[in-house]
């Protein structure tokens, strides 16, 4: 599996991932801000925001339809549509794609449900690595101490009560995270994760996120053009001035 | 038809059972006990008419049966038939959908009755999904890691009806062909007969080169139902008696 850029695509895609309750959002959303008021080209893009499939979504969790298998292959068709439609389209128009959680989601998620990896691997295979994928790395007490605090009802699902791995919902909420934590722990070195302690302060982990997205992408090349160019009357201005000028249009 | 006695009712003994490839999760396979008996064929190649007559036939010798079909899942047939209508999903996506109605029924129907020892028939199965797919060009590979959730049937009939004459059989029966089954969505021809007539020859193509490696029975379905109806029991009958 190759990254976006190794396959020749002019945009870049920048994935977050990691547990509920990781800080993983309010992350992305800060990244998000930094870049657009760099004037850069951003799209931000979470996981199931896709219209189409999310009335079979939610009909088959209401009524506890799914199993396992249904499980993946409904986001996988969720996940597809999304990258067709959208990141593929975007990374060819040479956008900033950001994406709260990407396939790496779902290696975790449907393995932990019992499929087999390499199943699931190969149903994701049409999809390019992401050029950065953050890992936000929080003690399984923290993310769970967030979550229980502030959402006190645990859909079945998310609780992962249909692994029957407890009967009551905050056991087995802890037990599934667990086991999520695990497997995204197993694939750290082989997707090349950067792992951000999410356990420290919102600000400092901002700036490591800040700092090595400037460090592995040339951002200034993902600026959008605000205005249309210049008329062709206006007197062309020495070449050591250049840099000057351009500031004077960005503003 | 003649009816059987009640001593000539044949009991389906245990039969060796395998998923494609990785198959469902916790399945017992050995459980399995009934039978899964696939019909594949274009619109208008007869499908319905022999899974009718097959079940008279198997009802009448003292079998339960079950049928199945594309597209008929609880899960996501609604939002497929829509997503169909406006024509807007991509390939993979489209793919996946149909592979979650499939294996929405495979859980929730084909395996509960098998094991339930149930005859289960099914109006398509994986073939005709990976045919439309190879047609417009994804992955085999990709798709083969797909379907490898599919539990390999008992008995796999191709209906073989050349694309000339399903468009008589379309006209006689719709005065129209089908969108999708003249494949007007690839783009082969902006003229829907030249559309189908190429559309359905490349499935053809590659119903040919699956049967190398899926090995189903393909039968002449321009022959009279009758006809083709006495080769499906005789075949079906070996099924069943086998142990």
């Amino acid at each position: 599996m190759k990254t976006f850029a190794e396959h020749g695509f002019p945009g870049r895609l920048i994935a977050v991932e990691g547990l509920d309750g990781s800080g993983k959002s309010t992350q992305i959303y800060l990244l998000k801000r930094w870049l657009e008021l760099q004037q850069l080209k951003v799209y931000f893009s979470e996981w199931n925001s896709s219209e189409l499939v999310k009335a079979a979504t939610s009909k088959g969790k209401k009524r506890e339809l799914l199993t396992p298998t249904t499980f993946s292959l409904i986001h996988a068709t969720d996940f597809a549509d999304r990258y067709e439609r959208h990141l593929v389209p975007l990374l060819r128009a040479g956008y900033l794609v950001l994406c709260d959680r990407y396939i790496f989601t779902a290696f975790a998620r449907d393995v932990v449900r019992g499929c087999p990896p390499e199943w699931v691997r190969g149903l994701y295979s049409f999809a390019a690595l992401p050029d950065l994928t953050f890992f936000f790395k929080a003690d399984l007490q923290v993310s769970l101490q967030r979550i229980l605090d502030g959402r006190p009802q645990l859909k079945y699902f998310e609780a992962g009560m249909d692994l029957h791995l407890s009967s009551d919902p905050y056991e087995s909420f802890r037990i599934f995270q667990g086991r999520m934590l695990e497997q995204y722990l197993a694939m750290s070195t082989e997707f090349n994760f950067v792992v951000i302690d999410a356990n420290g302060m919102v600000e400092s982990q901002q700036a490591r996120v800040r700092e090595l997205v400037a460090h592995h992408i040339d951002l200034p090349s993902y600026r959008r053009a605000e205005r249309p160019a210049l008329p062709r009357s206006r007197p062309i201005r020495p070449a050591l001035r250049t840099p000057k000028v351009v500031e004077e249009v960005v503003e | 038809m003649k009816r059987a006695s009640a001593a000539e009712i044949v009991v389906p003994g245990p039969t060796p059972r395998r998923f494609y490839g990785h198959g469902i999760p916790r399945v017992e396979l050995e459980k399995l006990a009934g039978r899964l008996i696939v019909v594949e064929g274009a619109d208008g190649s007869g499908r319905s008419t022999q899974i009718a007559m097959l079940v008279e036939w198997l009802e009448g010798t003292g079998h339960a049966t079950v049928q199945v079909g594309l597209k008929r899942s609880t899960l996501v047939s609604a939002e497929l038939e829509q997503a169909q209508q406006g024509n807007i999903l991509s390939r993979t996506t489209l793919s996946l959908f149909y592979a979650t109605d499939f294996a929405d029924q495979l859980e929730n129907i084909i395996l509960p009755a098998l094991k339930a020892g149930f005859i289960v028939l099914a109006d398509r199965y994986i073939y005709t999904l990976m045919a439309r797919d190879l047609v417009r060009g994804m992955d085999e590979a990709w798709l083969k890691n797909l379907y490898g959730i599919a539990l390999e049937p008992d008995a796999v009939f191709y209906l073989n009806v050349p694309p000339e004459e399903l468009v008589q059989r379309s006209f006689a029966k719709n005065a129209a062909l089908d969108y999708w089954e003249s494949g007007m969505d690839i783009g082969l021809s902006r003229d829907m007969f030249d559309s189908f007539m190429k559309y359905q020859t490349a499935v053809q193509k590659h119903f040919r080169e699956m049967q190398a490696t899926y090995g189903f029975t393909i039968v002449d379905g321009l022959r009279p139902p009758d006809a083709i109806n006495a080769e499906l029991r005789k075949k079906i009958s070996a099924v069943l008696a086998a142990r």
